[in-house]
């Protein structure tokens, strides 16, 4: 049979990937970006592309040398205990993520849905709904947003053409007059959101084709980037620099300001907001499926429900807590920045330089042992 | 323990009316053959199931006929040596197998010292014929339907696809019925592991009766709470020929002028036979359209609900006003509006499809006409609720599948009370849901959203047949549900050839 046997197409990466890293990206980062940097916003999305490129390779390499999962790579090249220390740390990592996009999809909700809503309730509903798309494994969830991909990507683009008549070009100027120092600061705030490329790492067991899972993660990188830039650009050119930089959710402001020709829809920002709804949700979805599973693999669960219920649970604490406590929102931003980006990459770097050393040592005692034969 | 028939005939004769004791309808008779008549056979029968009329010129009449010329002693050779070769009949060893035989429609045939039973076909049982199909109606094609044998459904198969490949598997199901159930499929095409998924499934319950396909549909589906059916059903013969040259397989059960046919897919729900027998511009056109309906049957009272009541800014004002204006005096909220109407109209369906012919017809006037234009009037619901649930109502019969409908249709009442409470968020939540339940199904390993989703499969060819019927000649493969190997569909001639002169002249 086809179905049911757990593995997904290239194609339902790419767009699973281009929608986890699109969401939260485009919703968030033209804000941070245009108050600070303005026109040489643009520069950073190019240098978090560039920062996104190099994980993804890095990911390549360790990919490479992976002969089963991930988690086994990892225990085999660095040994169990670290290798559970490592996986924990991914796990904190997609279960935190996704009690932060919990709350901000909850919050989008809120702002442009529902305003009288409780923001229990929604979270609930969003987390059961998650947990109903995780329960039946990878391939339902890769079929999902395979199939509302260009139902979402037709409309933002058209509604993007559409925005390009407002857009007053002598706003994206001056351009380099921020120093390099911001656009650096700025290129790793925008390389933290393609962070859940990582996701990539664990998917080698569930693609036909997974020698170019990496490459998928690529496309998906660039296309991203491709429409954060056009976003990012015709934003500026809408609201300029400092209007910009005050708006909380300036896309979705955009999308209510865009006249459709006919003038039967007046303001379509509920409608438009569809798109980053299901973003946010395949983000949030990623987080549980993949904390999930990192859960089972380390507590060697037949079936997922323990596992997928712990980190639901933990989601859904966090998601709370940060809506609870704002406070806690800049100690998650910190903890991106210096723990979890240089983590990553670290975990990725020891990974290599381990397998490395391992396979050199190999070589040398092969190398004496045939040595010591011929003689 | 089964009873097995010996050369005794009173024995066989005792036997057999111990089991039809008490049967009425069943004729048996005590024959005299042989040059002399002094030979003994038994004849039994259903009574409406043989000639009455023309006796003499029935097989059993013209077996009886020959038999009377012979002398006794040559009757049992002759039997063994002639009669059990003829077509279609059948001797039986056991009094079961024999009663068996009989209640297929045919006549049962004892011969003192003869240790068999013999079946011989007549009439059968009385049945309705070819007739025109009263659903799944075609602007161009045939018009013949399935009708309630099984024989003749398979014969109007046999009839479109005239190859030794078309393969017919036949099995009973019902312990008491003993319904034929065959399933029809070409040999080459199929994916073997299909055909053995769904006879293991056929093997797994064991039912008392099994009156229609209904039945084994529902007995043999994985997702049993889903509301959207895994086999597609049709009733018109080139829809099932269709499928089988697609690969798929079809099943057909004796009393039920309804196939099955599976895999099934959303896709093979919306596509209608003559999608392939219009130009594709049209056939496009009308499958958009049906794919629209499909969407809106089940959302469209939803989101009436959740932009009047919850995002009012989206419309523009002056049609905002008018709807508010239509809407003075109506006592209730919107949702129970909604509801009443949707309600009303489904008693109105559910009557009309009850009543007979002319009636049901009047039913949909008298309601939709007065009853709807009444209600408005004593100010119950406003005329834009009619309006939203008569549209409703026009997108779930533009769906070519009854049963796939219906589940729009359930739907429906989902999406208006989740838009009802929670706007255009709850609509973001079902569609959400419904996506996701629609990813988690399959039907006999097929994706149920295929050819949408896993399209690699078939290198993406099979979406050129979705949204969209491209011209016949681009639809050059058959859909993921053939064997690998076996998609090849059209071949147009001369093309290769054409193909490579170009390669060497370039």
């Amino acid at each position: 049979m086809f179905a049911d046997n757990w593995k997904i197409s290239l194609r339902q990466v790419r767009r699973l990937l281009m929608l986890d890293i699109f969401g939260l990206s485009s919703l968030l980062l033209p804000g941070l970006l245009s108050s600070l940097t303005g026109g040489d916003g643009i520069f950073c999305l190019i240098l978090g592309m560039a920062g996104g490129s190099l994980m993804l390779w890095l990911m390549q390499k360790n990919l490479q040398n992976a002969e089963g999962t991930y988690y086994d790579y990892m225990k085999d090249t660095v040994g169990q205990t670290i290798g559970d220390i490592f996986m924990i740390f991914y796990f904190l990592y997609f279960v935190t993520l996704c009690g932060f996009v919990l709350y901000q999809a909850t919050l989008l909700v809120m702002t442009c849905l529902l305003p009288e809503g409780s923001y229990f309730w929604i979270s609930v509903l969003l987390l059961l709904l998650a947990a109903y798309g995780t329960i039946r494994g990878i391939e339902g969830r890769a079929r999902v947003y395979e199939i509302i991909f260009w139902f979402l990507g037709i409309p933002l683009l058209i509604m993007l053409f559409l925005a390009l008549r407002e857009v007053h070009t002598d706003y994206w100027t001056p351009v380099a007059a921020s120093g390099v120092e911001m656009v650096v600061q700025k290129g790793i705030d925008v390389w933290i959101f393609l962070l859940p490329l990582a996701a990539v790492l664990f998917l080698k067991p569930f693609c036909r084709e997974s020698e170019k899972l990496t490459l998928c993660g690529e496309g998906a990188l660039i296309a991203v980037t491709l429409m954060n830039s056009l976003i990012y650009l015709i934003l500026l050119g809408v609201f300029g620099k400092n209007t910009l930089g005050a708006l909380k959710r300036p896309v979705i402001t955009l999308m209510g300001m865009i006249n459709l020709p006919g003038g039967f829809f007046t303001r379509q920002e509920v409608i438009m907001t569809a798109v980053w709804f299901f973003a946010l949700f395949a983000l949030m979805h990623t987080g549980v499926f993949q904390s999930t599973l990192i859960l089972k693999e380390l507590f060697h669960e037949p079936k997922n429900y323990y596992s997928m219920g712990i980190s639901l649970f933990f989601a859904f604490f966090l998601g709370m807590a940060f809506f609870k406590n704002t406070v806690l929102l800049e100690v998650y931003e910190s903890c991106q920045r210096w723990i979890v980006l240089p983590g990553m990459m670290g975990i990725l770097l020891i990974l290599l330089l381990a397998h490395r050393i391992r396979n050199g040592r190999r070589e040398k005692k092969g190398g004496e042992e045939t040595c010591g034969k011929s003689r | 323990m089964p009873v097995q028939i010996t050369t005794d005939l009173k024995q066989n004769i005792n036997h057999f009316e111990t089991l039809f004791s008490d049967c009425a309808d069943i004729k048996k008779r005590k024959i005299k053959i042989g040059r002399k008549l002094e030979q003994e056979c038994y004849i039994a029968y259903i009574e409406v199931a043989l000639s009455s009329v023309d006796w003499k010129d029935s097989a059993v009449g013209k077996l009886l006929q020959t038999l009377r010329e012979l002398p006794e002693e040559e009757l049992v050779s002759y039997v063994k040596g002639n009669v059990e070769d003829i077509s279609d009949s059948q001797p039986f060893g056991t009094i079961e197998d024999a009663a068996q035989g009989m209640l297929t429609g045919d006549a049962l045939f004892f011969l003192d010292g003869y240790d068999k039973a013999l079946k011989i076909p007549d009439k059968g049982y009385p049945g309705r014929g070819v007739y025109e199909t009263e659903s799944e109606k075609v602007i161009r094609g045939s018009n013949e339907g399935f009708s309630e044998s099984v024989k003749l459904n398979t014969a109007l198969i046999r009839k479109r696809l005239r190859s030794p490949h078309v393969k017919v598997r036949e099995s009973f199901a019902g312990r008491r019925t003993n319904t034929n159930v065959d399933l029809v499929y070409m040999k080459d095409l199929i994916h073997p592991g299909i055909l053995e998924e769904v006879e293991k499934r056929l093997k797994e319950f064991e039912i008392d009766g099994a009156l229609d396909s209904g039945i084994i549909e529902q007995l043999t589906e994985k997702r049993k709470y889903s509301p959207f059916p895994q086999f597609q059903t049709t009733q018109r013969p080139d829809r099932a020929a269709l499928a089988i040259l697609e690969g798929r397989i079809v099943l057909l059960s004796d009393n039920s002028p309804v196939a099955l046919i599976f895999p099934a897919t959303y896709n093979t729900f919306i596509q209608t036979s003559d999608d392939y027998y219009s130009r594709w511009e049209i056939a496009s056109f009308t499958r958009m359209l049906r794919y629209l309906a499909s969407f809106l049957a089940m959302t469209f009272p939803g989101l009436y609900l959740a932009m009047t009541n919850f995002h009012t800014q989206i419309l523009p004002t002056d049609l905002l006003l008018s709807l508010a204006a239509a809407r003075q005096g109506v006592p209730f909220p919107a949702v129970v509006e909604i509801i009443l109407m949707e309600m009303a109209f489904e008693l109105l369906r559910e009557a009309g499809v009850r009543l007979p012919g002319a009636n049901g017809n009047t039913i949909g006037i008298v309601g939709g006409l007065i009853i709807g234009q009444a209600a408005v009037d004593a100010n119950i619901v406003s005329p834009i609720v009619v309006i939203v649930v008569a549209l409703t109502a026009l997108c779930s019969f533009a769906v070519p599948n009854e049963e796939f409908a219906t589940a729009f249709r359930i739907l429906k009442f989902f999406f208006i009370v989740l838009c009802g409470y929670l706007g255009f968020f709850g609509f973001l939540v079902g569609i959400l849901g419904v996506l996701i339940h629609l990813s988690h199904l399959e039907s006999f390993g097929i994706p149920y959203l295929a050819p949408f989703v896993g399209a690699d499969l078939n290198g993406y060819r099979d979406e050129r047949d979705t949204f969209l019927r491209l011209p016949l000649n681009f639809l050059k493969k058959r859909p993921v549900y053939t064997r690998a190997g076996a998609r090849t569909r059209l071949r147009v001639k001369g093309q290769r050839e054409e193909n490579q002169k170009n390669k060497k002249e370039k």
